[in-house]
């Protein structure tokens, strides 16, 4: 399992386009990905879990991943938040 | 008369048609065959995944794709794993498909509409029409095609489903009443894009009304009139027409220089809060960014923006108006705007206080990132720094001192920057308007702030139900302030522009004409407005009125010729 927390930076925060483009960026692995916020843990490959979290832009939160390609899904996620989420 | 939420301006006269809600009852039997069960269910969800494509496709050829969008949300939220997932779990364990569908939607809508985020209250109404329209689907409802009913129709419904939305015709329909929505709701959007006159949030308006009543929607003000006397149905066909007279003027203007009757050109600007707003400032047809305010960026947030975080915003705001001028006013804090995170004293005299131009030079390390942000962000587009609340010639000094030193610092690391990049002063204070002459000397630009500079000339604070009657633009001691601002930038040969409400205001612009405004900056959506008025005075008919007005002694004289001359 590997970890890694990241800021969310767009002004929008996890709203239907980017928790729309992260679910989709994480689903093709076959990893178990998940996204902490607050003490919750949350399937990033759901957009409406991701959505539900009430994510806000300047939340740190953390992104698990658990599988064969743990690394490479990690990876992937953690360069979408830092780059706006697509925003 | 009803009252509602004014959602979508203009006024709509014609025959009412209801739009009948279906009950959508069903027996929550239990399910023996499951596997026929979850077949029905997922035709009904494929359907619904088709229908709602087409819709949104259709939308975004007829309407645009910002309205595609909600339709488009409800295509993600039905396809993601977990809301089908949870659907299918409930079949399985022996529910029937619509009583599997209400209990997973319900469970999404009472966890978005107790979020804190308007925005993420509105996905619980979104979750509500998916299950309005699976449920639909399931009981085989159909809706009534309301791209079929006739010309002059005022449709009337509890709420506009996205679906109904879509198959609206404008040009048969006249006007739209609902019981809920607000001015943020998908009806509300809708019916601004198609420019259709509605009123939302009218309570029990279906109960009301009938088929074929008659019905004046005004969607200005929010009012509804059923079966309206004749005398209120002529004042109304009145409005109507001055309603689209007016329209289809300001709609001439889109596209035109702003110039006087006689020609002179001025600059038409906007104020902006966020760097999307600039997208809506292109879209209102503004020539450029006259006060971009930089707080929201350090207000929605739980830190101090980094460098790159303001840099992407300023430099967005920048790409977006593609080479337009973007004027950004640097940090303006304190007096009402607290931001928690930094610590800021309670004061006895907040506008007196610690704030802006003051507590930046205050805190120099947090200002020179953002400078260092702005600067970088110039490389990509014509960006100008201007300081708030300016009091003397020293604070325009030491924020161009800081200017110079990132200025070499960004020479020596080769970092891209406008090396003409312009420093510019808000005037708001009496002491800055006093010496304006000083100041324009030394600033590459100024721009009035009427809003502080009316409050601080009649030392008036304008929350104050006691003293608010002194706060007005038209005091001569204002007018006379705002005078000697834009002569004495005229004279240095700087330009001189005015983001505070009176630039946009029609009786202050003849006056504004005449002092020889270069640059007037207003809301995005009085741009049109703005110019249309601009374009009905000649600088000789500014002049005469304005001299007229300037020997005047007291407000209510000014107010009184300002209005007898005002051409709206």
């Amino acid at each position: 399992m590997v970890s890694q927390v990241v800021k969310v930076t767009n002004e929008q925060g996890m709203h239907m386009r980017p928790a729309s483009l992260f679910s989709q960026t994480v689903t093709p692995f076959t990893s178990d990905v998940k996204v902490v916020f607050n003490g919750t843990s949350y399937d990033a490959k759901s957009v409406m879990m991701l959505m539900s979290a009430c994510i806000k832009c300047g939340a740190e939160i953390e992104i698990v991943c658990d599988g064969p390609d743990e690394q490479d899904a990690l990876k992937k996620a953690v360069e979408l938040v830092e780059a706006g989420l697509g925003d | 008369m009803h009252k509602g939420i004014a959602a979508s301006r203009g006024i709509g006269i014609g025959s009412i048609c209801v739009i009948v809600e279906h009950e959508l009852t069903y027996d929550a039997k239990k399910i023996e065959d499951v596997e026929s069960e979850t077949k029905r269910f997922q035709d009904a969800v494929e359907e619904f995944k088709k229908e709602t494509a087409e819709m949104a496709e259709d939308i975004r050829k007829r309407i645009g794709p910002k309205e595609a969008e909600i339709l488009e949300g409800h295509l993600v939220m039905m396809s993601d794993p977990t809301m089908a997932g949870e659907m299918e779990k409930m079949i399985a364990a022996g529910q029937c498909a619509e009583s599997a569908v209400s209990a997973v939607c319900d469970m999404f809508i009472g966890m978005f509409s107790k979020m804190d985020d308007d925005m993420m209250r509105q996905r619980a109404s979104d979750i509500s029409d998916i299950k309005t329209s699976l449920l639909k689907l399931l009981l085989g409802i159909k809706d009534i095609d309301i791209s079929k009913v006739a010309p002059g129709t005022i449709l009337v419904a509890k709420d506009l489903t996205p679906s109904m939305t879509s198959q609206i015709n404008k040009d048969n329909v006249a006007g739209i009443i609902t019981e809920v929505g607000g001015k943020t709701s998908h009806s509300a959007i809708l019916a601004r894009a198609l420019e259709i006159p509605a009123v939302l949030s009218v309570p029990d308006i279906t109960t009301l009304v009938e088929d074929k009543n008659t019905a004046i929607v005004d969607g200005t003000e929010g009012i509804v009139y059923i079966n309206p006397d004749g005398d209120v149905l002529s004042q109304y066909i009145r409005k109507r027409e001055e309603f689209i007279k007016k329209q289809s003027e300001l709609k001439s203007f889109v596209g035109v220089p702003t110039k006087t009757s006689d020609g002179d050109s001025v600059e038409l600007f906007c104020n902006i809060g966020t760097p999307k707003d600039a997208k809506k400032a292109i879209e209102c047809d503004g020539e450029g960014i006259g006060l971009f305010r930089s707080e929201f960026l350090f207000m929605d947030n739980t830190h101090m923006p980094t460098e790159d975080e303001q840099f992407n915003a300023y430099k967005e705001a920048a790409v977006t108006m593609g080479g337009k001028p973007v004027i950004i006013r640097t940090l303006d804090i304190g007096g009402d705007k607290d931001i928690p995170y930094l610590g800021m004293k309670k004061e006895e005299n907040p506008f007196l206080g610690y704030r802006a131009v003051r507590y930046c030079l205050g805190n120099k390390d947090s200002y020179v990132i953002q400078l260092r942000a702005i600067m970088r962000a110039s490389a990509f587009g014509k960006i100008k720094i201007m300081i708030p609340l300016v009091t003397c010639l020293e604070e325009l000094r030491a924020v161009k001192e800081l200017v110079n030193e990132i200025k070499k610092d960004f020479d020596a690391n080769g970092i891209d920057y406008d090396k003409n990049i312009e420093v510019g002063c808000m005037i708001e204070t009496p002491s800055a308007s006093l010496i304006a002459d000083i100041l324009a000397k030394e600033a590459d630009f100024f721009s009035i702030g009427t809003n502080d500079l009316t409050q601080y000339t009649m030392s008036v604070d304008r929350g104050n139900a006691d003293v608010a009657y002194l706060y007005s633009t038209y005091q001569p001691s204002v007018l006379r302030s705002i005078k000697h601002i834009i002569e004495s930038g005229r004279n240095a040969g700087i330009p001189v522009g005015m983001c505070g409400e009176a630039a946009a205001d029609p009786l202050m612009i003849p006056l504004l004409i005449s002092f020889g405004l270069t640059e007037f900056s207003v809301n995005p959506v009085l741009v049109l407005t703005a110019r249309c008025i601009i374009s009905k005075w000649s600088k000789s008919e500014a002049d005469s009125l304005t001299e007229k007005v300037m020997a005047m002694a007291t407000e209510s004289e000014v107010v009184k010729a300002l209005k007898e001359a005002a051409k709206e």
